[in-house]
């Protein structure tokens, strides 16, 4: 036996090609609406991960460094012992020992000026790191003179893999000098990053310019998703206060302050393009049920006749309209989750990448989905069916029978 | 659940009609289509309102089927005045207490002729099963058993009418209001469902109204109330 949910469906589909084309907007919508956020989402964790890589999730410096210029004010006191305190407030977490030394940097005909960067990574991200940006040769060890260049730099210098490099470097001596075998070529999506890159070992930057010394301390987290950065906010000022006043410890949007704007401003942007794909399948949808209604004003006047009363009309007419957009929202949810799925295992998107390097997204993207940005999206389409009928509904539990029934369309 | 709080009708008196006036007015003319109608239809009585076309039948019809507002005069459905009802009040009054035939007939095209019959049944908010046994024994008392399972565009004229009379009497109203029920059908068609409705009058007590011209059906009927240009010229 029918009930008003069959009556409704059955009248949903009496201009079946309008309501196709209906119910295929707001599909549109809804698939178009899965598979961005399924690439926002990508972009986010892909550009959280890299911002994260490349400064921690947390760092210590000297408090104040951004004023100060002299290499010996800018290295941690104690650098060892403030190590060993952060890895007992955090034994989950990674550490990243740095010394960043200005230099000269010489081939054999031309010179730069740049940052030597003497890291001692984890070996986790030493690995990760060859993955990423490693073009040629072998990264420096800590018991070789060696260092890695970016590609670019490289090409400034007029060196190649194998040749030497000569370094001069302020010293907490004064002033120092190495030479370095090119032993390693790195390339960055970003290439005014390749173009100042220069790595050497830990033990190689301290023999140059501090020995013992280090300018940062980074604290990377067991954390890859954007959307448990709060964790890192929240274990802020409890380490702040654990290593004194002496030492700050900022996260990574303080270090990375414009890129970090540049994230947040991701899921606003969701949202924006959310609206409008569904108020643009709204339109749609009323003018569908509107129509609908002109051409069953008699029946409209009948069904009132009989004693449905305005609350039962605005029911059924709100009903049509959420079969006609849920069953688009459901052809169009399955094809974007089947999208994403199939884009989940990894895409690049070649062409783009090298401007996608620059606000540190990965070459290499992985779309997802939660359970609640399907939900959240099927909501969307409820929300425009209602919305969009809202008014066609009204019209119909106002019409006075009598006139509805002498209604001609 | 709908409240039945305006069933309590006096079974004497189904229906009156007090002084009813209805005056049109489109661009500050005014056109009387009722003037000071008075009326009274028993329990069980098989009444008809004859006259003329533009004589106000169907406008008296639909005053008292509570589907429009009068411009003056008293609607009673026993003990209750409607003439004042909200809209929302008005449905709820036709759906527990009244029944309509249109000369339309008016059923809905994508339900079958079941479905149609149990149409009322689902805006009072029957259960399925108790639907399906009314709205069948409906069908069937009219002869139209065996087209339950039909759509509107499938069925005859004659059968349609038979099928919105089944719609009216499985809902088991206070009154069947019937417009110009046979005005559309052929004659053969047309007294067969007279005969019907004469039928269901008798053997069940169910009160008819009608509005109409049809010769055919004032021969069947109790008593007939003639209008001309929107007053009662006589009872016969």
């Amino acid at each position: 036996m029918f009930n008003l949910l069959t009556l409704s469906w059955r009248n949903v589909w009496r201009q079946r090609g309008r309501s196709l084309l209906t119910a295929g907007a707001v599909g549109l919508a809804v698939f178009f609406a899965l598979v961005y956020q399924g690439l926002i989402g990508a972009v986010e964790n892909g550009m959280y991960n890299t911002l994260a890589q490349a400064v921690g999730h947390l760092q210590v410096r000297v408090a104040g460094y951004r004023d100060k210029r002299e290499l010996r004010d800018l290295l941690i006191p104690g650098a060892e012992a403030v190590k060993a305190k952060l890895q007992q407030a955090q034994p989950q977490a990674e550490i990243v020992v740095s010394l960043e030394v200005p230099a000269l940097l010489s081939g054999e005909s031309r010179s730069r000026g740049v940052l030597l960067v003497g890291q001692e990574q984890p070996p986790k991200f030493a690995q990760n790191f060859r993955a990423q940006f490693l073009q040629a040769g072998q990264m420096p060890t800590s018991n070789t003179q060696g260092i890695a260049l970016g590609a670019a730099l490289a090409r400034a210098l007029q060196v190649k893999l194998g040749d030497a490099v000569y370094a001069y470097a302020p010293n907490t001596q004064g002033s120092g000098a190495a030479a370095y075998k090119v032993v390693a070529l790195l390339h960055f999506p970003d290439p005014a990053a390749e173009g100042r890159a220069a790595y050497l070992s830990l033990a190689a930057a301290q023999a140059l310019a501090a020995p013992g010394g280090a300018t940062r301390l980074e604290l990377h987290l067991p954390i890859t998703r954007y959307s448990q950065d709060s964790l890192v906010s929240a274990l802020r000022p409890a380490l702040a206060i654990a290593l004194g006043p002496g030492l700050s410890v900022e996260t990574w949007r303080e270090v990375n302050p414009s890129l970090a704007q540049v994230l947040a401003l991701l899921q606003p942007l969701v949202l924006v393009m959310m609206l409008i794909f569904f108020v643009l399948a709204g339109l749609m949808v009323v003018n569908t049920v509107y129509l609908g209604l002109l051409e069953r004003t008699r029946e409209f006047g009948v069904i009132t006749a009989l004693g449905a009363g305005p609350a039962k009309v605005t029911w059924m007419v709100l009903l049509e309209s959420l079969l006609l957009c849920l069953s688009g929202a459901v052809g169009g949810g399955l094809l974007g989750v089947g999208l994403v799925t199939i884009l989940s295992k990894g895409f690049t998107y070649p062409g783009l990448d090298k401007i996608g390097g620059t606000f540190g997204i990965p070459q290499v993207l992985y779309p997802s989905l939660s359970v609640w940005a399907v939900l959240g999206t099927l909501l969307f389409a409820v929300l425009t069916g209602l919305l969009a009928a809202w008014w066609p509904a009204r019209v119909a539990a106002q019409m006075e029978p009598v006139e509805a029934m002498r209604f001609n369309a | 659940m709908p409240s039945r709080n305006l069933v309590e009708v006096k079974v004497n008196a189904v229906l009156q009609v007090k002084n009813l006036t209805k005056i049109y007015k489109v661009d500050s003319v005014e056109t009387p289509a009722l003037r000071g109608v008075n009326l009274e239809v028993g329990q069980g009585e098989f009444a008809a309102l004859a006259g003329p076309s533009g004589s106000g039948k169907t406008t008296l019809l639909n005053l008292i089927g509570g589907l429009d507002h009068p411009t003056s005069g008293q609607v009673w459905l026993g003990q209750q005045r409607i003439d004042g009802l909200s809209k929302a009040q008005l449905a709820n009054l036709r759906l527990w207490n009244l029944g309509f035939v249109f000369q339309a007939y008016n059923l809905i095209p994508v339900l079958s002729a079941l479905e149609n019959a149990a149409f009322v049944l689902e805006l009072r908010g029957e259960s399925p099963a108790e639907r399906q046994a009314k709205a069948r024994a409906a069908l069937e008392t009219l002869g139209m058993g065996e087209f339950a399972d039909r759509r509107p565009n499938q069925l005859s004229g004659g059968q349609q009418q038979r099928v919105a009379v089944a719609r009216a009497l499985a809902a088991k109203p206070k009154i069947i209001l019937a417009d110009e029920p046979t005005a559309n059908l052929d004659s053969k068609t047309g007294i067969a469902l007279i005969e019907h409705m004469r039928a269901l009058n008798r053997e069940q007590g169910m009160t008819f109204l009608f509005s109409s011209h049809d010769p055919r059906l004032l021969e069947h009927v109790d008593r007939v109330v003639y209008l001309e240009d929107g007053r009662v010229q006589g009872v016969v």
